[in-house]
């Protein structure tokens, strides 16, 4: 039976894991839930007032021809990364944790991070809620809103597909853990996040043809492209998207089955 | 391969000493020079056995010997390094207690989290859920809305353990964990596994209990370092291998005399003649068995008479010591031990040699070899002067008549009456 088809079979558990973490995960505190809508907030308010307020890094015009605001070109993209750098670190730490349970009980080591890839999907379904909700507040949606579905959705893929190989490192060399996020601090700053690709570009050609072979450029850029300034995205980010999501998940995957049985054994 | 529910096949698992292994990347190259060594050891070498369906199948060997690794191989959580293990039908694995429970979710969420991994749909488990609760016993059910963090350890095992049986699994494997509850859930618990088994279950189990091993199990495996010792029907394995702890046993102990159960250490003067002076008052001069004539014998007879004489010397007087014997199955098994407190004798001042007599009217044991252990203490149970365990072979012959099966002979009366 291939991998897929396993974990398939085994779609109940992963649900029941993925409720299992969300249940769990704001137990006994007094906001509960409202930390999900706090932490984003607390990142999206310290950018603002860094990058736009201090640095004045100033927004392209919106896409509805007068809004300038900064904070929802910066959260446009912010959605995007969260999505990433949460699904990798979710799937080194759902991996971890699972061992316990991998050593005793037989199912599918994908599935605690399939699960915990869930977990970080609602997170960004909340922020993405929260994203459409302001856009509509200031006037700003299209038909190309809708496109952030398939954009977190490949990107959900490509977060997967490294977060299966990172976390069966991590196994072994607990130094992946801290690699990653050191990568993941130096990538978002390789990512025009907090600025723009065009202001790049204008300055440093090389630069900015540098940033193009970084998928994130890509997923942040359609994201920002469709949800801010509601143009589709280029070509380019399509195929960008979709093959590293394709390739990342099916490498990812394929190197996971191989190799967890024996991982395992050393959780 | 019909009629077996698992098949295991030329099976070895090797495992990395994780000592040995760089855990870091600073270590891959700090410790280059010293991962010459050995690297790997054999958990298991080379295993074949086979389960019938429906049967019950013991793993039993000292610590370490493999049997867990073994069990994990059979479930599918290893991979063995060499051979095929062939199972049919949907495994339920209790490894650990509460494995797979979450401590802050409440007992009702972890049932339906437990047995989803066991691979139970939501509506099956919907269906069980009350069977689970109540099984589990009364006081789950008054927690089962609380966090399992607040459960005691038995309570643990009970839930875990109920999820796991009503999972219907067609191959349940058990590691040492149902010795966790009490008394009366280990009886629930084997009352359960015999039912499951009449259904056509297949089990598995690791355990050191003996008794569990002859009364229940149909085959038994031992293994040693990994290796299979010996397999074959349950209760001989499990007298092959409590004869070998006793043998070691008695290596280690060393110089003690008749420490090694034999028909022969009968009538052989303890302590008197060669034995150092240990310092006790009361000392165990020997013990001998004697026949209905008041004839010293060498093996006692089934439904005869029996006196078991312990030849006592006080070199000093001691008041109202207590004497004490015990009889063992040959698997270990405690079948029954005595004592005059018990038996509500009192013994007076004692001084200088004597013996005490236990009669047993007729041997309610039934032909085989028992082992017997003598004790002498003070009044209060508190000080040993003499604890001999298992120190003697027993030989209950027959005595002419058919006997009955098993270990008692209950000698009770059966009628016939119509109406």
């Amino acid at each position: 039976m291939t991998a897929p088809a396993k974990v398939w079979e085994y779609r109940t558990l992963i649900t029941n894991l993925a409720q299992r973490d969300l249940r769990a995960r704001y137990k006994k505190s007094v906001l509960g839930w409202l930390w999900s809508l706090i932490n984003p907030a607390t990142t999206l308010g310290i950018y603002t007032v860094v990058f736009g307020v201090f640095l004045g890094v100033a927004a392209p015009v919106a896409g509805n021809g007068h809004s300038k605001i900064f904070a929802l070109y910066l959260f446009s993209a912010l959605v995007g990364w969260n999505t990433f750098s949460g699904g990798i670190n979710v799937a080194i730490g759902a991996f971890l944790a699972s061992g316990g349970l991998l050593t005793r009980t037989y199912f599918p080591p994908e599935c605690p991070i399939i699960a915990g890839s869930l977990t970080v999907l609602t997170q960004t379904t909340v922020e993405s809620i929260i994203l459409v909700a302001f856009m509509i507040g200031v006037g700003n949606v299209g038909w190309t809103t809708v496109l952030i579905l398939p954009i977190l959705l490949l990107l959900s893929l490509f977060a997967f597909g490294i977060g299966l190989i990172v976390s069966l490192l991590n196994v072994r060399y607990r130094d992946v853990a801290y690699l990653t996020a050191l990568g993941l601090q130096i990538l978002f700053y390789g990512t025009p996040i907090v600025y723009s690709e065009s202001l790049v570009g204008s300055k440093h050609p090389t630069a900015a043809f540098i940033l193009k072979l970084n998928p994130m450029t890509h997923f942040v850029g359609a994201m920002r492209r469709s949800m801010y300034l509601l143009q589709a995205p280029t070509m380019l980010n399509w195929i960008a998207m979709t093959l590293s999501a394709l390739v990342m998940t099916s490498v990812g995957w394929w190197i996971f089955a191989t190799k967890a049985p024996k991982f395992i054994e050393e959780i | 391969m019909t009629g077996n529910a698992i098949t295991v096949d030329g099976v070895s698992k090797q495992f990395r000493l994780q000592i040995d292994r760089p855990h870091s990347i600073k270590e891959m190259f700090t410790r280059r020079g010293r991962d010459k060594g050995e690297t790997h050891f054999w958990a298991l070498r080379d295993v074949s056995l086979e389960i019938p369906e429906g049967s019950m199948y013991a793993l039993i060997g000292h610590n370490g010997c493999g049997k867990s690794t073994l069990l994990r191989c059979i479930a599918g959580i290893y991979r063995p390094d060499e051979g095929r293990v062939t199972t049919s039908g949907r495994i339920s694995t209790l490894l650990e207690l509460g494995a797979g429970f979450h401590p802050d979710l409440s007992g009702r969420e972890n049932v339906y989290l437990n047995a989803t991994i066991l691979g139970m749909t939501r509506k099956e488990i919907d269906k069980s859920f009350d069977d689970i609760v109540s099984f589990a016993g009364d006081k789950i059910s008054q927690f089962i809305d609380s966090p399992v963090k607040v459960y005691s350890t038995g309570m643990y095992v009970r839930l875990g353990f109920s999820v796991a049986v009503h999972v219907h699994p067609e191959i349940l494997i058990i590691d040492e964990v149902i010795a966790v509850g009490d008394e009366q859930f280990q009886r629930q618990c084997f009352d359960h596994l015999y039912k499951l088994r009449k259904q056509g279950t297949t089990i598995v189990v690791v355990t050191h209990g003996m008794g569990v091993v002859q009364t229940m199990c149909d085959g038994a495996a031992w293994l040693d370092h990994g290796v299979v010792q010996e397999l074959g029907p349950a209760p001989d394995i499990a007298a092959a291998y409590v004869a070998r702890v006793n043998e070691a046993e008695a290596a280690a102990r060393g110089t003690t005399i008749a420490t090694t159960p034999s028909a022969d250490s009968f009538g052989v003067e303890y302590g008197a003649a060669d034995e150092p002076d240990n310092g006790q008052p009361l000392k165990l001069v020997s013990v001998e068995l004697l026949d209905a004539d008041g004839d010293v014998i060498g093996a006692a007879v089934h439904r005869q008479k029996l006196t078991i004489r312990i030849n006592f010397d006080a070199t000093e007087p001691v008041a109202n010591p207590v004497f004490g014997i015990g009889l063992f199955a040959a698997s270990g098994m405690h079948l029954t031990g005595t004592n005059t407190q018990i038996d509500d004798v009192a013994t007076g001042k004692v001084s200088g040699r004597g013996f005490v007599d236990f009669s047993i009217p007729a041997v309610p044991l039934t032909p085989g070899e028992y082992d017997l252990s003598v004790a002498i203490t003070d009044e209060h149970i508190q000080h040993f002067f003499v604890r001999e365990d298992r120190s003697w072979r027993v030989i209950v012959r027959s005595g002419g008549t058919l006997a009955p099966h098993g270990i008692m002979d209950l000698r009770g009366e059966w009628t016939v009456s119509t109406r």
